[in-house]
C-alpha cells in the first residue's frame, strides 16, 4: 500500500535523499496531487475518480496522498481553490491594465477564455465537475461566480440617469450567469474549441445594458 | 406503440383505474424525491428516504424506477414538461412578442412558486445530478430559445444580434432562479418578473422600450394579484 504505483524513476522527484528542503518537497507533492486530481477527473469524471487514480497521475504513494488530504473531496477542494485563485488573478490583472471600462471588460473576458482554452482539464474541473463535487464545492462555485459581479457593476459609474434607470439590482448577476452558462455549456459538451470565437458575443452581451446594442457591438468587434 | 403488443393484455375493465393508480404512484414518488432532494440535497437522498416520504412500499419504487438516478431524471422531465406546458399555454395566446415573453416568464415563475421542490430539482439539483441530468437541463434551457428568438423579427438590431444571445439570456435567467432557489426564496420569486422581463427584452428593443414594457405590466399584474 505504501509503494508508489509508478516506478520511482518515473516520479518527477527522485525518492530519498535529494537534499531538497522538506517544505519544498511537501509543497511540490501537494501540487502534483492537485495536478494529478485534475487529470484523473478529466479522465473519469468526479464521481468515477478514485484516490488510486489521483496517486497514479501524481506519481506519489497513497500514504503521501493521506499526508496532504483526508479524502478525495478535500483534494478536489484544494484543486478548485488553486484553479480559481489563478483564474481570478489573471482576470483581475487583465481588467486592471485597461483604462476604459468597456475595454477592461473585454480584456478580462479574453483572459478568462485564454486560461480555459489553454488548460482544458482545469476548465472542466472548475466549470463542470465542481457542480457534482458536493455542497462545499458548490458553495464556492456559487461564490466564485458572484465574485465577478463587481467587474460589471463598475460599468454603472458615470452613466446617464437614463441608462441607470434601465438597470435593476439583478442585472449584473444575470449577465454573469449568462456568460458563465455560455462558457460552461461548451466545456460540458466537449466543445472547448468554440470558446475562442465566443469572445465578441460575450463582450457585446456584457456591455449592451450599459452602452446600448450599437456601441457594445462596436467594442465587441473591434 | 409497438411495445404494447409485447405486454400481457390488461384485465379489461380495470385497465383505466390501473393506469390511474400507476400514474398516481409515479407522481407520488417523483414528488417524494423532489421534496427530499430540496431539503437535504440530491446527493445525500437515498431510495429509503424517497419511499418513506412518498408513503409507498420499496417494491413499488422499484416497479416504477430502476434507481435513484432513474427517478431523478423522471422528476426532472416531469417538472420541466409541466412548467413548459404552462409557459406555452400562457405565451401562445399572445401575438405581441414582448408581451408574449412576459407572459411566458410569468407562467414559469408562477410554476416555480407553486412547485418549489420540483422547480429546485430542475434548476438547482439537476446541476449536481451527473451527466444525464445535466444533459436534460441543457435541453430545458434550449426549449426557451425559440420563444426569445422570435424577438429578432421585431428588433431594429435583429440582423446584427450575436448568434448566442438567446442562450446567454436564458442562462442569465436560470442563474438568477438558481440563486433564489438555492437560498430557498421561492416564495418571492414572482417579484423578479419585471427585472427579468427588462433584462431579456433590452438587447432586442433597447433599454428604454424594455423598461417601459416591463414596468407598465408591473402595475397591471400587481392589480390582478390584489384581487
Amino acid at each position: 500500500m505504501d509503494s508508489p504505483e509508478y516506478p520511482p524513476e518515473l516520479a518527477r522527484l527522485p525518492p530519498g535523499r535529494h537534499g531538497l528542503p522538506r517544505e519544498f518537497v511537501s509543497r511540490n507533492q501537494r501540487e502534483r496531487l492537485i495536478a494529478g486530481l485534475a487529470e484523473a477527473v478529466a479522465e473519469n469524471g468526479y464521481a468515477g475518480t478514485t484516490i488510486a487514480h489521483i496517486t497514479r497521475h501524481a506519481a506519489v504513494s497513497r500514504r503521501t496522498f493521506y499526508e496532504h488530504f483526508n479524502s478525495k473531496d478535500e483534494c478536489f477542494i484544494a484543486a478548485y481553490d488553486t484553479v480559481m485563485t489563478e483564474l481570478n488573478r489573471r482576470v483581475g490583472d487583465a481588467f486592471e491594465q485597461e483604462e476604459e471600462w468597456p475595454q477592461a471588460v473585454r480584456a478580462g473576458l479574453a483572459a478568462m477564455l485564454d486560461f480555459l482554452i489553454s488548460e482544458p482539464h482545469l476548465a472542466r474541473l472548475s466549470m463542470v465537475e465542481a457542480l457534482v463535487a458536493g455542497p462545499v464545492v458548490v458553495e464556492r462555485y456559487d461564490a466564485a461566480i458572484q465574485s465577478l459581479v463587481p467587474y460589471f457593476e463598475a460599468g454603472r459609474e458615470g452613466r446617464s440617469d437614463e441608462v441607470l434607470a434601465g438597470l435593476s439590482s439583478t442585472t449584473e448577476e444575470a449577465l454573469v450567469g449568462g456568460i458563465v452558462s455560455l462558457i460552461s455549456r461548451r466545456i460540458f459538451a466537449d466543445r472547448t474549441e468554440e470558446l475562442e470565437a465566443l469572445l465578441p458575443d460575450l463582450v457585446e452581451f456584457a456591455l449592451t445594458p450599459y452602452l446600448g446594442s450599437a456601441e457594445a457591438a462596436k467594442v465587441a468587434r473591434a | 406503440m409497438a411495445s404494447n403488443s409485447t405486454r400481457r393484455p390488461l384485465p379489461g375493465r380495470h385497465s383505466l383505474s390501473r393506469d390511474f393508480i400507476v400514474r398516481h404512484q409515479r407522481e407520488r414518488i417523483i414528488n417524494g424525491l423532489a421534496l427530499e432532494a430540496s431539503e437535504r440535497g440530491y446527493r445525500t437522498v437515498t431510495v429509503a428516504d424517497v419511499v418513506r416520504r412518498a408513503g409507498i412500499a420499496r417494491n413499488t419504487f422499484y416497479e416504477n424506477f430502476g434507481s435513484k438516478e432513474d427517478c431523478f431524471l423522471a422528476a426532472q422531465q416531469y417538472a420541466m414538461d409541466a412548467a413548459l406546458e404552462q409557459v406555452v399555454t400562457a405565451a401562445g395566446e399572445i401575438d405581441d412578442w414582448p408581451r408574449r415573453v412576459e407572459a411566458g416568464l410569468a407562467a414559469f415563475l408562477a410554476y416555480i412558486a407553486r412547485e418549489p421542490a420540483l422547480a429546485r430539482t430542475c434548476l438547482v439539483e439537476a446541476l449536481a445530478g451527473g451527466p444525464a441530468a445535466m444533459q436534460a437541463h441543457e435541453e430545458s434551457l434550449q426549449s426557451f430559445v425559440s420563444l426569445f428568438r422570435l424577438g429578432r423579427d421585431v428588433s431594429p438590431y435583429g440582423g446584427e444580434l450575436p448568434e448566442t444571445l438567446e442562450e446567454a439570456l436564458i442562462g442569465g435567467v436560470f442563474w438568477i432562479l438558481y440563486q433564489r432557489l438555492s437560498l430557498a426564496e421561492a416564495g418571492q420569486i414572482e417579484e423578479l418578473l419585471p427585472e427579468l422581463v427588462e433584462f431579456t427584452l433590452t438587447p432586442y428593443l433597447g433599454a428604454g422600450a424594455a423598461r417601459e414594457l416591463a414596468r407598465s405590466k408591473e402595475g397591471a399584474s400587481r392589480g390582478k394579484g390584489a384581487v
